[in-house]
């Protein structure tokens, strides 16, 4: 099961970087076609990757760290009411994206109903991109459970592993490996 | 109920959710939730899905992943040693002399990361023992890279400039140009600040170490150069009118990737690395963005930020005035809220405000990116001073000491900035009437 879920989580990140991979490529596309006067206009496939890529990875993010939360006046607990304030941010954090990813999902099932379809030039039907969405909605609230399971059982919030990632030292060749995490201008310090 | 409650309400549900710890972006999911199914009869769910959903696939937010993006790969070729070595011999000269190296380098880490902390660390890290080795004041060398390493926020690319430009609904490619100026400006009161201050205390600057001929200083920046090159390039695109600002992310990304190759840090590896770091930056801001499109949306069926700007409308405060009370409400929301969240967070109340008041929209935006960058340096939570702390050893209070007169400094820099505000809007404008 553990090895389920963070495979779960690991896809969903890396979708999301392939999607972010793919914006970059439709974008070259476009830029291409201009110059050879070729109109390819990948505004709106640009559009679905990134939202594609937003919701695909906020599990991956949740789990390493990077989502940002306000820790001034949580970061002195220790103990029991230290895991007390962290049940009660996965259980209601769970609670919150459940209910956005029940209807995202019956967003995306109506549209798929209905046949909408974009409005741009692609025509696509409009739930392809927004099951995307539902599906990252869902692993986030699967994630924030598992983590809700996790302090429960008296483990560290995985969230947490990485705390003092902005400073962490330089590996020994020289290159800044550690960066991953320090780019969000977090609050946790 | 009358809108003063359910804005007390609301606030304090708010405040309860933030504190408590819980994500930004969730907390404000919950509160949209809150005032849709409380306090209007609009169904909640089905709202919160669509407006989500036409938020998440915006093609102006397209930009940002690939900044980001760009940002990582640059960050991953050696870009803080170089950054030492490339700016030194050019600097030295200066009355203050290595110290400008912070401020200049900053700038250039500024243009690259677009994040305050990642430019304070990246500078610093190489700076810091290069001047204490050197015997340069402590004190000034930790409020350089203090006051300068904020300008991540302000100088294009910036991402802080990509989110307001979205939910202000304002062209990216306009905000980056706008924040040409006033970033030129900042890096410009820095540098003469240690100018003013190494005639004040001559005694205190070590005497010059570094003399090279020209072509000395071009082979010790030769791997500056590029990067610089790169960034003025990405930049002149957008300002050209030759490209959109996601078609500049994209060959600012393409040209960083060749650029990293060339130095021989990329690999598959580091490749991957700088990819999945982005996307989760990406995720990280784009589930803020989301959700305060439905919080906005929300507080918009309750009509509350109708009546709080229409009764702001009737206090008559000038618009000097206003702008005087939101740099203070922003100072003391800087204490608890980092810049993305607090941008997003006062968006949907402060900028029909603002608007009343016959603030250009443009302007402003610039003038809140830097009171949040003014955040970042001020106690208790200032990211740059936590950074600098541990990269220091010095204890917090040292730092802040350090920091205020660059704080100041900033401060400065608002009012003449708030004086003349043509230093933001004159070259949009110009570039539009082009």
């Amino acid at each position: 099961m553990r090895d389920f879920l963070d495979k779960l989580y690991k896809i969903g990140g890396y979708l999301a970087a392939f999607f972010l991979f793919a914006i970059g490529a439709t974008i070259l596309a476009q830029i291409a076609g201009r110059f050879f006067g070729v109109a390819i206009d990948s505004t709106e496939l640009s559009g679905f990757f990134l939202a594609a890529m937003s919701f695909l990875g906020l599990a991956y993010a949740l789990k390493s760290g990077s989502h940002v939360r306000v820790n001034l006046l949580i970061r002195g607990l220790r103990g029991k009411s230290k895991k007390a304030i962290e049940l009660w941010c996965c259980g209601a954090g769970a609670l919150a994206t459940g209910y956005f990813a029940f209807n995202a999902v019956h967003f995306a099932y109506e549209s798929f109903v209905f046949g909408d379809i974009s409005p741009g030039l692609i025509a696509a039907p409009f739930w392809i991109p927004q099951s995307a969405m539902a599906l990252g909605a869902v692993i986030l609230t699967i994630a924030l459970a598992d983590e809700f399971v996790i302090i429960a059982k008296g483990a560290a919030p995985s969230y947490e592993e990485n705390i003092d990632a902005v400073l962490a030292d330089e590996p020994s060749d020289g290159s800044v490996t550690d960066a991953a995490d320090d780019r969000p201008e977090k609050l946790r310090a | 109920m009358g809108a003063g409650i359910t804005s007390i309400i609301l606030v304090v549900a708010m405040f309860l959710f933030l504190g408590s710890g819980i994500w930004v972006a969730i907390s404000l999911l919950a509160v949209g939730y809150i005032s849709l199914e409380f306090f209007t009869p609009s169904p909640a769910g089905s709202l919160m899905a669509s407006t989500i959903w036409d938020a998440s696939w915006n093609w102006a937010l397209t930009a940002l992943p690939l900044f980001i993006w760009m940002g990582e790969i640059l960050f991953r070729s050696r870009l803080s040693e170089d950054m030492f070595k490339g700016l030194a011999p050019w600097l030295s000269w200066l009355p203050g002399r290595l110290l400008h190296v912070n401020i200049v380098g900053c700038g250039v880490m500024a243009a690259v990361a677009g994040s305050s902390a990642v430019t304070c660390a990246t500078v610093g890290r190489m700076s810091i023992p290069e001047l204490k080795k050197r015997g340069y004041d402590e004190s000034m060398s930790i409020g350089t890279l203090a006051g300068s390493g904020t300008l991540g926020l302000l100088i294009p690319p910036s991402i802080m400039l990509i989110v307001y430009g979205v939910i202000a609904q304002q062209s990216i490619a306009r905000m980056f140009i706008a924040g040409i100026l006033p970033g030129l400006m900042l890096v410009l009161m820095f540098m003469g600040f240690v100018v003013i201050w190494s005639w004040l205390y001559p005694h205190k600057t070590p005497p010059r170490d570094i003399r090279m001929t020209f072509f000395e200083k071009i082979w010790s920046s030769r791997r500056l150069i590029p990067v610089v090159c790169l960034i003025a390039a990405v930049i002149g695109s957008i300002y050209g009118g030759v490209a959109t600002p996601t078609e500049a992310a994209t060959l600012g990304v393409i040209g960083a990737l060749i650029l990293a190759k060339a130095s021989g840090s990329l690999n598959r590896a580091a490749f991957m690395e700088s990819l999945l770091s982005a996307t989760k930056t990406s995720c990280m801001i784009a589930f803020i963005l989301v959700a305060a499109a439905f919080l906005s949306i929300a507080m918009g069926f309750t009509g509350l930020p109708r009546a709080l700007a229409g009764w702001v409308n009737g206090l008559g405060l000038s618009a000097p005035m206003l702008l005087f009370v939101l740099t203070i409400f922003f100072a003391i929301l800087g204490c608890f809220l980092d810049g993305v969240s607090m941008m997003v967070l006062t968006a949907s109340v402060v900028l029909p405000m603002v608007q009343n008041a016959g603030i250009d929209l443009v302007w402003f935006g610039i003038y809140i990116v830097i009171v949040v960058e003014m955040a970042q340096i001020t106690p208790p939570v200032g990211f740059n001073l936590f950074v600098l702390q541990s990269m220091t050893g010095r204890d917090i209070v040292q730092v802040t000491k350090a920091s205020i007169p660059f704080f100041c400094v900033m401060c400065t820099g608002i009012v003449v900035l708030a004086a003349f505000p043509e230093i933001a809007t004159f070259l949009p404008q110009y570039v539009v009437q082009r």
